[in-house]
């Protein structure tokens, strides 16, 4: 966990320099003691100095938890009404659905709700989301040739990508998108699809990072991952980094928009401040901060996208029944599990 | 040696100590069969035994490649004339320190095709290096990473061994080969036995290097079912333990067949001169070197320079800066030092217990202490959460506290000394407590001149086993820690998952050199005792 404090013992005024500063240039204002309590399971490298300058620009100061999504949700439920955080970040939707399912969201103000489009947030106003990855098929420059790509996820299935896709099977970004797969074209539809990649020696990899990184070495062809993986590593390693990311066509479910989702907790005691944090996450500052930063989709309504990402017409993940998933994953994982997708 | 009743304190003290160790198995418990769940049914109805059939084959393989290459390289560098001995002794219980979610991570980065070794091998002409991957890529990078949890405890009791009763065997015409069977082996077999135990019941609670290798174990399962299927998570967690319960006995029952030798050090450890030998004595430390420490790093070192000369070629500039390094590394050592301490504390009373006295509550609290090790780290930070959430006004004192964390650590990593300690225990001659009382000394005075001195490097190792391990813990570091202590190997995570792999290179290496300076601190405390 991390204090971050808008003012230690009355005259002191916080300071904020570097990234946060960047973000709030404003001087910092004086705390009333107010104060919130984040479970973020966002990397503090990304997070810290947004809410550095939330606590400048508000006074309120910040106390967080980091951890994985998965853990702190897991967390969430082992504390129930006795929890001390406010505020829930999660990197997908599936750690949010089971606290939905468990009943430990609370409601999210509608001013806030209505600072993003209706595809982005929950029906319910139990969550919003605040920054979107868009599911690609990651490929090596020198193994596939670019006028070869497919336009669709159901194109893979084809023998002559046999052997060559990576799955990151049990990966929470994939398990969402699965069950997002199932709602739009049918649970047998959807299976099928898995049944036939692993048929077709789709081979299985932990997660969205080992795939960009095995397909940069050129280990596999390519991979279905999140878009901004590879913008990060090539970021940092430039070209000779080997991958590109290749868009599906924009109607096809392998270009869905998987948002990250904050929240707001039933149990939370302070939930004023708790709302004027999600929209402070939702603000034009912080909207261009993350997508300059981490090359993910802004959601705020009127927030211009990083320059070097395509535009965006994908599907949204909003756009279809998001609250279904919560209930939807425990059979999306007993198809995933089924598939033996896990031993390829 | 005399049987003696051991004193009621000690036994008081033992069984707190195992009741405090029970609370993530009774969590486990509680979970499973409380709550209206069916364990039973749910992993009749699920494929578990396919898991868990992949699980006891990998950790069996893992527990006899690491019995031996740990059994060796401590031989090597403390009983022999091999070049470089104390630099190895200082470098060689490093792999310990890696979290395997990035050091399998880099390890396949450096090795794996197109990977950094690749391209170093393509000027020798070696075109392609294999892909590590599934059985033999998890039992690899398992072993490299698991057999310091033999070496310690073996180098530290080769270092103890008189050489006289060596010496003896090759006067009287015993070649040096069959005498390290026929002594030294003898002596040391409680050690190896201990560390190998820890070897199994770590390669089964291990998810990190066994999902990136991509082999399908229970731990796998377990993660997946988390949120998906919380009562089969917790029903295959079940297994883990009784596995882990089932394998401690097993170990149990075999050393108590081994003969107890009471040996110390009454004259100095005989040192083999390797002659001939020495070049590949030479290149098998080396080359174990390479693999287990040098590859990962290497991986780690290009991530890190990747953060550090982004701003010349304009890309985004790092997130950390050296003042949250230095915090960072000063969390992680402050933590992991108490926690070795503590954890000693915790077990050295069960291991005389055990050990001294072969009082049954010490022997149950020692099976607890150790079977404990098997669970996964997220549920010892659940079940703490949980215990303290039932204890009300305790609960509330502790929570958010330093205690709280280390008294975590020391449940997920007194195993770790456990075994050690025992060792240390027995390793202490009766004779000299003989001689002692005869002398008028004290139980306390007895403990200080006698148990101590004889007992020293074995604990040395104990402690060193817990201070490098909780330097890479991730779940209770992150479920447990108090406000704003942030740790190596969190920030290390956090970052690496959110693709800031340069973020997450420079704070791996420097957990690696830190790991490095506390493992030259205690060789040379060790070597000063010389």
């Amino acid at each position: 966990m991390t204090v971050i404090a808008a003012s230690c013992g009355g005259s002191d005024q916080l300071e904020i320099d570097g990234l946060a500063a960047e973000i709030n240039p404003a001087e910092c204002v004086e705390g009333q003691g107010e104060e919130v309590t984040i479970y973020s399971g966002r990397t503090e490298n990304l997070i810290e100095p947004v809410l550095e300058a939330f606590a400048c620009a508000t006074g309120i100061s910040v106390q967080v938890r980091w951890g994985s999504s998965t853990q702190l949700a897991l967390l969430i439920d082992e504390e129930g009404s006795r929890s001390p955080a406010d505020v829930f970040l999660s990197r997908s939707p599936g750690p949010v659905g089971f606290l939905e399912s468990k009943g430990l969201l609370g409601t999210i103000d509608q001013s806030v709700l209505d600072l993003v489009g209706e595809d982005s947030r929950s029906d319910q106003g139990s969550w919003i989301g605040f920054s979107g990855r868009k599911r690609v098929l990651v490929h090596n420059v020198d193994l596939v040739p670019e006028a070869e790509l497919p336009s669709s996820v159901f194109d893979l299935t084809d023998e002559k990508w046999r052997g060559k896709v990576a799955i990151p099977g049990t990966n929470g970004s994939f398990v969402d998108w699965f069950t997002v797969f199932r709602d739009q074209y049918g649970t047998d539809v959807a299976t099928q699809w898995l049944n036939d990649m692993v048929a077709n020696d789709a081979r299985y990899y932990p997660n969205n990072r080992s795939i960009v990184d095995a397909t940069g070495r050129g280990e596999i062809e390519m991979g279905l991952v999140n878009h901004y993986y590879n913008y990060q590593e090539v970021a940092a390693s430039g070209d000779s980094h080997r991958a590109l990311n290749h868009d599906l066509d924009d109607s096809d479910i392998g270009s869905l928009l998987i948002i990250t989702a904050a929240t707001v907790l039933e149990s939370a005691d302070n939930s004023s401040e708790a709302n004027q944090l999600l929209a402070y996450l939702l603000s034009e500052s912080v909207q261009s901060y993350f997508t300059n930063r981490t090359f993910e989709y802004p959601l705020a309504a009127g927030v211009e996208a990083n320059d070097t990402l395509p535009p965006l017409k994908a599907l949204e993940i909003g756009s279809v029944d998001f609250d279904a998933l919560g209930g939807g994953f425990e059979e999306t994982a007993r198809i995933i599990e089924a598939s033996g997708i896990q031993n390829q | 040696m005399i049987r003696k009743r051991a004193p009621r304190e000690l036994q008081i003290v033992g069984l707190i100590g195992s009741l405090a160790f029970a609370f993530p198995g009774l969590y486990l418990i509680w979970r499973n069969f409380t709550t209206g769940a069916d364990p039973l049914g749910l992993l009749l109805a699920g494929n578990t035994l396919e898991p868990l059939w992949r699980t006891i084959r990998l950790a069996f393989l893992v527990s006899l490649s690491a019995a031996i290459l740990g059994t060796a390289l401590a031989w090597c560098t403390t009983r022999t004339d091999l070049p470089f001995a104390r630099l190895w002794r200082v470098i060689l219980p490093i792999p310990l320190v890696f979290p395997t979610f990035i050091g399998a991570a880099a390890f396949i980065r450096t090795l794996n095709p197109g990977g950094l070794a690749n391209d170093a091998f393509k000027s020798l002409g070696l075109n392609e290096t294999p892909e590590l991957r599934g059985l033999v890529g998890a039992w690899l990078v398992l072993t490299l990473f698991c057999y310091p949890y033999v070496y310690l405890p073996v180098a530290a009791r080769l270092r103890q061994l008189p050489g006289s009763l060596e010496q003896s065997a090759l006067i009287l015409g015993d070649n040096p080969l069959q005498t390290f069977r026929r002594v030294v082996l003898r002596q040391i077999a409680t050690s190896i036995s201990a560390g190998t135990l820890l070897v199994f019941l770590y390669t089964i609670s291990d998810f990190g290097a066994v999902q990136l290798m991509r082999y399908d174990t229970l731990t796998r399962a377990i993660e997946s079912n988390y949120l998906a299927r919380p009562p089969m998570a917790f029903a295959l967690s079940l297994i883990l333990l009784i596995l882990a319960g089932a394998v401690v006995l097993v170990e149990r029952s075999m050393t108590r067949r081994l003969p107890e030798v009471n040996t110390h050090r009454t004259s100095l450890p005989m040192l083999y001169r390797l002659g001939k030998w020495k070049h590949l004595a030479s290149l098998f430390v080396a080359a174990t070197f390479a693999l287990a420490v040098a590859a990962p790093s290497a991986a780690l070192l290009d991530w890190a320079a990747d953060g550090l000369i982004r701003d010349q070629r304009g890309g985004n500039s790092l997130t950390i800066n050296v003042d949250k390094v230095v915090e960072a590394a000063t969390n992680t050592v402050s933590s992991s030092a108490l926690a070795a301490v503590f954890a000693l504390l915790a077990v050295t009373p069960i291991a005389f217990l055990v050990g001294r006295y072969r009082d049954r509550t010490g022997r149950i609290a020692h099976s607890v202490v150790i079977a404990t090790f098997a669970l996964p780290g997220i549920l010892i930070a659940l079940s703490l959460r949980f215990w303290t959430l039932k204890s009300g006004f305790f609960g509330d004192l502790l929570y958010d506290s330093m205690a709280l964390l280390i008294f975590a650590y020391v449940v997920r990593f007194g195993s770790l000394a456990m075994g050690t300690a025992l060792v240390a225990v027995r390793s202490v001659p009766g004779a000299l407590h003989d001689a002692a009382a005869t002398l008028g000394a004290n139980k306390w005075k007895q403990l200080r001149t006698v148990d101590l001195p004889v007992m020293r490097p074995g604990l040395l190792a104990a402690a060193g086993l817990v201070l490098l391990s909780t330097m890479k813990e991730l779940p209770i570091s992150l479920i447990i820690s108090p406000l704003g202590f942030p740790t190596l190997t969190t920030r290390i995570f956090g970052s690496f998952e959110d693709a800031f792999v340069a973020e997450a290179g420079i704070m791996a290496v420097t957990l690696v050199c830190v790991s490095a300076l506390l493992s030259w601190f205690l060789v040379l405390r060790r070597a000063d005792h010389l």
